[in-house]
């Protein structure tokens, strides 16, 4: 056996060694249960999600349905290429990047209505009621994070950039805020906003929120995804666990549930207390459903041009990736 | 040395990217799991320059912090030496402590000094010490019978001698954990780096994996690699320099 016979074996065996490694089985469409892989920790911003899975929504479906927690590290549009996932909650910008580069994803709801990245300020101090208010002010951005795009683009509105205004780098700690050291600071309304807006409340410190929407600015937030090929091959199997999800979501979104779904909500996230679960939750509620007439996951396509349109002016993609015909109107599939 | 270093490492990085490729070949994996030689190309034409600063921002944070910690273990494990109460007590310390996860400490300090300069050293510090005085204290700790008895018996050991005696003796094991901690004092400061820090390659690591551009986290880590190899190699070649003059010097003079 020659040196590139032995190569071309080791190499073949090692394929097979990695594909096995990466649990990709070639009978994976016979596969009966799905992971459902979510962009963050179990907590009240994904309440419709833990409803689905603590009151059996999928059950109902007929279906097996693994919801996993997310984290910062965890990339549920790899996932799903991958095979570790069959389904997922990823950000617009996430997506946008994954079409650029190739991957086979296509949106099938749009969980946020409005985008819960927004800034926490101090009221009266603090007084934004136009993008031009915010120049003399000290901005917390997360570099490299999606509110850094945000804010660009909401300066650009004025035309200004992040080198024309005080920017302070942001982290997990709130001290700079809490000390006064930076006069806006990017939260997730729903969870960290709600806690730093009962921590001031206790000093006697009221507090706003800076929604760059208010301003024009549509950047779209979570979504739920899956492949391409899934929604395609399988549209009744995507039909089913988009409409048992979606019926939880409008569920769980409904004050009259509010007991129970806080209840399914502490089962996972036992961190937090009681009573700010319930604001985060009610937080939560007008961002995804902020109009009754409004059903959960509809997908607002302007605002997903805006976002594509958006990452393309400030090079975060280099080529349009016209991000519109990936998006999947949960009715199709209903 | 200084090319085997390099050298040695681009055979590593090179299996390490082929592997990867492979994988991406074999499973059909778009751009955006692993991405392919052309991306990567581009990418680190893009980036290589700004990584190299922020390597070399990196590498002149660890040096500093290495230095700091070379200095404390040997003061640490020279009063440490000796099988007295307190040599003793600085030793259990010292192995306790190590136990610690210093990264589980990270958030407080950046809490308490901020997430500048001092926060990078200090845990750059940090991380590298402990090993260090782990094996300076093993060393220091550790008598050189046949060399000593003859001072010992003859009345004129002194705690320099002694220290030196050992030192000595132990000069390429001392060489060894000098080098190998430097790949710690670099890992601890992109460690801070990517936790909190405002400046380094791990904060331009962390901004990478905020876009889940693998092309531009791959680029970082052959320039981590590249830097960490050279430097490694000068302080080889530098112990080995040391050891023979020192040993040409003070040879004669010890025996």
């Amino acid at each position: 056996m020659t040196h590139i016979q032995r190569g071309v074996i080791g190499m073949a065996v090692w394929m097979a060694v990695a594909a096995c490694a990466l649990g990709i089985p070639t009978a994976q469409a016979e596969q009966t249960r799905f992971n459902y892989r979510l962009k963050w920790l179990f907590n009240t911003s994904v309440a419709g999600d833990v409803f689905a899975m603590e009151n059996g929504f999928f059950a109902d479906a007929g279906l097996d349905v693994q919801v996993k927690e997310g984290s910062p590290e965890k990339d549920a549009i790899k996932e799903l290429e991958l095979g570790y996932a069959h389904f997922g909650v990823a950000s617009a910008d996430q997506v946008i990047r994954a079409l650029e580069k190739g991957a086979d994803v296509v949106v099938l709801a749009q969980v946020f209505q409005v985008n819960p990245m927004q800034w926490i300020y101090r009221y009266p101090q603090v007084q934004i009621t136009h993008p031009a208010d915010l120049k003399p002010y000290n901005i917390g951005i997360t570099f490299g994070g999606n509110d850094e795009t945000i804010m660009q683009t909401l300066l650009a509105t004025i035309d200004l950039t992040l080198g024309d205004v005080k920017v302070t780098g942001v982290r997990f700690d709130f001290t700079p805020f809490l000390k006064n050291q930076v006069d806006l600071w990017p939260v997730y309304r729903n969870s960290q906003g709600v806690i730093l807006a009962e921590r001031l409340a206790k000093e006697g410190e009221t507090v706003r929120f800076l929604n760059p929407a208010d301003f024009g600015v549509d950047f779209v937030a979570n979504s739920i995804v899956t492949s391409g090929s899934l929604a395609a091959d399988h549209p009744d199997l995507v039909a089913r666990f988009l409409s048992a999800l979606l019926a939880a979501w409008e569920a769980a979104m409904d004050p009259a549930n509010q007991a129970p779904v806080l209840a399914a909500v502490k089962k996972y996230d036992t961190g937090t207390q009681g009573q700010v679960q319930a604001a985060q939750l009610n937080a939560t509620r007008i961002l995804v459903k902020p109009d009754p007439d409004i059903p959960v996951g509809r997908i607002q396509t302007a605002a997903w041009a805006q976002t594509e349109a958006i990452m393309l002016d400030q090079g975060l993609i280099r080529t349009p990736v016209h991000v519109t015909s990936r998006l999947r109107n949960p009715a199709s599939f209903q | 040395m200084l090319f085997r270093r390099i050298y040695q490492f681009m055979i590593v990085y090179g299996v390490f990217v082929g592997l990867l490729l492979a994988v991406k070949t074999g499973l059909s994996l778009s751009d955006y799991v692993i991405p392919g030689i052309p991306l990567i190309l581009d990418t680190a034409g893009q980036v290589a320059g700004g990584f190299f600063r922020d390597v070399l921002d990196t590498l002149s944070v660890a040096i500093l912090g290495q230095g700091i910690s070379i200095f404390l273990a040997f003061f640490v494990g020279i009063l440490g030496r000796r099988s007295s109460w307190a040599g003793s007590m600085i030793r259990v310390t010292a192995y306790n402590i190590q136990a610690y996860p210093i990264v589980a400490l990270a958030p407080i300090i950046f809490i308490l000094l901020g997430d500048g300069f001092l926060s990078r050293l200090l845990i750059a510090a940090m991380i590298c010490y402990f090993p260090l005085l782990l094996s300076v204290l093993g060393v220091m700790a550790a008598p050189v019978p046949d060399i000593e008895h003859f001072y010992l018996a003859t009345g004129r050991m002194c705690w320099h001698l002694e220290v030196k005696i050992r030192a000595f003796e132990n000069l390429s094991k001392l060489t060894t954990v000098i080098a190998g901690s430097a790949t710690l004092a670099m890992a601890g400061t992109i460690v801070a780096e990517f936790i909190a820090a405002n400046a380094g390659i791990g904060y331009s690591i962390r901004i990478a994996l905020y876009q889940s551009d693998l092309a531009a986290i791959l680029t970082a880590l052959f320039m981590i690699g590249i830097v960490i190899s050279v430097y490694q190699g000068l302080l080889e070649s530098l112990g080995e320099a040391v050891k023979a003059k020192w040993g040409s010097e003070n040879k004669g003079a010890l025996l």
